[in-house]
């Protein structure tokens, strides 16, 4: 069985251990059976410094309305990197955004569920 | 409401519009299919392909409007049964949308006695319960018999761009019931014997404000369905009606069958994405579109339960089969690339709407604005296909392409005094998403048309009253990331050579952006509308002022008075048309594609390369990217770019939270009533959809 699989730009699934990893570093985030955002540490970003606005005292600046949008960044707790984001709400529930079927992924590569 | 039974053949047909996916094979069929050789059927595949592509070019030559001069054409031959089984488009909804009016006419038309489907006869219709979007798109169909026998239909779906109603450009912002928005014609027989009926075009023509491009965009169609019936005669005189009764229909079956191989290859398991609009059409308001991609085996689930639900007077409501149809814009210009363009396709596809909902629009409710909450749908499955895809293919996961649509409409009386009502083209030049290993196309198109253009801006000018006084790319109009998305373009309009025009706008994301970011990529910023009235433009035109704004951002540089004067103004980009005079000005930026991946893995010369191109802004060089350059030879320091980076990434470890206490704060939040009236109960709008939260 292959040991490591990747599944995104910054994802990896260890199939052995059943968890989430890094790709850059190789950190351990979680059980592959649940959201990696979990083993992520994670900030709002304010949107006037992810989008600064390019007009000033106006409804429409170019920077999104925090009423609306919020920005979260979710990083390896290890090397800092943005493993995923998401544009939500105010306190709309995070998102668990690929949820696999770890199971088949272990039979596809060769491995027992 | 008792429904008197003889008038109940009048009522929408609810059931014609679940026949997305191909009908079962007749006998005939059948049979045809299993006598038909290998090499015969391939030669077959590429003639059909390439009459309906001349009939994609022949209509585009010969219509008026801006959509279908400019490609947003989708010409195809149909089964007898209605299924489009060949179809030559970029604009993939229509592959599997634009059969549903041809299963309208056959199933109430074909056999009675008083319209029947004979050779030379021409069929029209644009409702868009059968068309699947809006009332702007519409189709023109021909039935081809030899010796007796249905043996196809040859048409073409085309955006018109007027369709009458309250507001003119075909997009209804104040709708507030079907019945404000024009035009709702479901299949009608236009002409016989080859002869096009002049009652019925009068009427047609009299119904939009703009009669010359509707009768003229017809006969496009007209004009192009006919060459292409010549084609297919010629082909079956050569090769028989069995023959191409039986290729027709084997060309549906392969599709499916690849269909289902290719989604077989995919990981099973859930991939969900949340999209958020943030406009009814006439009000800013939060609205909910809840997507879950359900992957096992051979076949995927679109699951829609939890959106927010309908709005009984608001225009952003959407019929399920248009939200399916978009759909195919990402499944056939993406995953399904590599297979022919039809509803054979849908043999892999399955999905799930709750019956109140905003995206499965029911009675009488508007869906003028319908083509907002599709791509936004349809940048949601970009989203959640970039996950889908990425272990087993990652040349498909991209990021999700603009648009917001920051569509500008426009009516009135032309410069040469021709009544005119169209949308501008810029809808065709969004930048394309960040992808893995390459930055997204700069202007690249329209996603969900992508064999469109934008065309010149002096053929918009020649026949429209506008003075372009610019049009290029715009620096802050894309996603950053490891891969950055392709800029958008941004413009300027002055009202030109007439007293008076009305100009509005249609999309959305002016304060919830539009096309996020994936796998750590930023989004595109929102996009909305400058306008000034009472401009002095034209005086500063007429004394050859060198100091004006050639591209948006320096629109946007904060560095000294405008040297324009008037009222200016800041608007959404879902904004109904208003009167503008000779002189005032219009600018919009018709935005870019999502980032892909972490900016601080960018290349750093990429993003010189950038900065001297005039691509990238020295604020998000720095701030964003991290990178440190010399001023004056804009050469990179490689050691200050790596330490600002190192420093950059212990200072995110440092303001962040683990998950758990993160959420503790995140929890207590919530968006302000007032924003949330249309949205349902906050944050799941409905029970079935409170699965996509981790939290």
């Amino acid at each position: 069985m292959n040991k490591t699989v990747r599944i995104t730009e910054n994802l990896s699934i260890d199939l052995e251990r059943e968890s989430w990893t890094c790709h850059a570093c190789g950190h351990d985030l979680g059980p592959a059976r649940s959201n990696y955002k979990e083993g992520c540490v994670v900030a709002e970003i304010p949107l006037s410094e992810a989008h600064p606005p390019l007009v000033h005292g106006q409804s429409y600046s170019f920077t999104p309305d925090p009423d609306f949008c919020r920005l979260i960044e979710f990083y390896c707790p290890s090397c800092g990197t943005i493993i995923e984001n998401e544009y939500l709400p105010p306190g709309h529930p995070i998102t668990h955004d690929i949820e696999l079927d770890v199971d088949a992924l272990k039979r596809k590569h060769g491995g027992r569920p | 409401m008792t429904i008197i039974p003889h008038l109940a053949k009048y009522a929408r047909d609810t059931e014609i519009v679940h026949r997305l996916r191909p009908e079962p094979p007749t006998a005939r069929e059948q049979d045809a299919q299993a006598q038909l050789g290998d090499l015969d059927f391939e030669i077959f595949q590429h003639k059909m392909q390439m009459i309906a592509l001349e009939g994609k070019e022949t209509t585009m030559k010969l219509g008026a409007s801006t959509a279908m001069r400019w490609g947003d054409v989708a010409f195809g031959i149909y089964t007898a049964q209605g299924d489009l089984a060949v179809c030559a488009t970029g604009i993939y909804h229509h592959a599997v949308l634009s059969q549903l009016p041809v299963k309208y006419l056959i199933k109430h038309l074909r056999d009675d006695p008083s319209v029947g489907v004979e050779n030379g006869d021409s069929f029209f219709y644009n409702d868009p319960y059968y068309g699947g979007v809006h009332n702007a798109d519409m189709g023109l169909c021909v039935p081809v018999r030899i010796d007796g026998e249905l043996v196809c239909f040859i048409g073409a779906a085309v955006h018109t761009g007027e369709a009458g109603g309250s507001e003119p450009g075909g997009m209804v912002n104040g709708a507030r019931s079907r019945f404000d928005e024009g035009m709702l014609i479901p299949p009608i027989k236009v002409g016989s014997n080859y002869v096009l009926r002049e009652d019925l075009l009068g009427m047609l023509a009299t119904m939009t404000r703009d009669p010359r491009t509707m009768i003229l965009d017809l006969k496009a169609r007209l004009a192009a369905a006919r060459i292409a019936e010549r084609r297919v005669r010629d082909y079956i005189e050569e090769m028989g009606a069995a023959f191409f009764v039986g290729a027709l229909r084997k060309v549906l079956s392969i599709t499916g069958q690849a269909a289902r191989r290719k989604v077989a290859a995919l990981n099973d398991g859930i991939y969900r994405q949340p999209r958020f609009l943030d406009t009814t059409g006439p009000e800013t308001q939060l609205l909910k579109l809840n997507l879950a991609v359900e992957k096992r085996g051979e076949r995927i689930t679109l699951v829609f339960e939890g959106s927010s639900p309908l709005l009984p007077d608001r225009p952003v409501n959407s019929y399920f089969q248009g939200i399916l149809g978009l759909s195919m814009v990402y499944f056939c210009g993406w995953y399904f690339h590599d297979l022919p363009a039809n509803n054979g396709l849908l043999e892999a596809i399955d999905w799930r709407f709750d019956d109140n909902s905003f995206v499965n629009a029911q009675g009488d409710v508007p869906v003028s604005y319908a083509p907002a909450t599709q791509v936004a749908f349809n940048q949601g499955m970009f989203m959640a296909g970039a996950r889908m895809t990425y272990a087993t293919d990652p040349s498909r996961a991209v990021g999700a392409w603009y648009t917001g649509f920051a569509v500008t409409v426009f009516a009135g009386v032309n410069q040469w005094g021709d009544p005119m009502a169209d949308i501008t083209p810029e809808i065709n030049a969004t930048g394309a998403g960040g992808r893995p290993g390459r930055d997204g196309v700069d202007c690249a198109g329209a996603f969900f048309a992508t064999m469109s253009d934008c065309g010149d801006v002096e053929a918009t000018e020649s026949e429209r009253p506008f003075l372009y006084l610019f049009r290029n790319y715009f620096d802050n109009s894309y996603g950053h990331g490891k891969y950055r998305g392709g800029s958008g373009v941004g413009f300027g309009l002055k009202v030109h050579g007439v007293p008076q025009v009305a100009m509005g706008s249609m999309g959305f994301g002016s304060h919830f952006p539009a096309t996020l970011g994936i796998f750590g990529g930023r989004a595109a910023p929102p996009a909305f509308v400058q306008t000034v009235r009472d401009s002095n433009m034209d005086q500063l035109l007429a004394e050859a002022d060198t100091g004006l704004p050639t591209r948006m951002d320096e629109l946007y540089r904060q560095d000294g008075e405008e040297k324009e004067q008037g009222n200016r103004r800041f608007g959404n980009l879902a904004t109904p048309p208003q009167l503008y005079s000779q002189g005032d000005t219009y600018y919009v930026m018709v935005t870019g594609g999502a980032g892909y991946g972490d900016p601080l893995q960018r290349d750093p010369d990429a993003v010189l390369t950038d900065l001297r191109n005039g691509m990238v802004s020295e604020q998000a060089a720095r701030d964003v990217y991290a990178v440190v350059w010399d001023r004056r030879s804009l050469r990179l320091d490689t050691a200050a770019t790596q330490a600002t980076r190192a420093e950059m990434r212990r200072a995110r470890l440092a303001r962040a939270r683990p998950y758990r206490e993160f959420l503790r704060h995140w929890q207590e939040q919530r968006p302000p009533a007032a924003i949330l009236r249309y949205y349902g109960p906050y944050p799941q709008p409905q029970e079935k959809g409170a699965r996509d939260g981790a939290a």
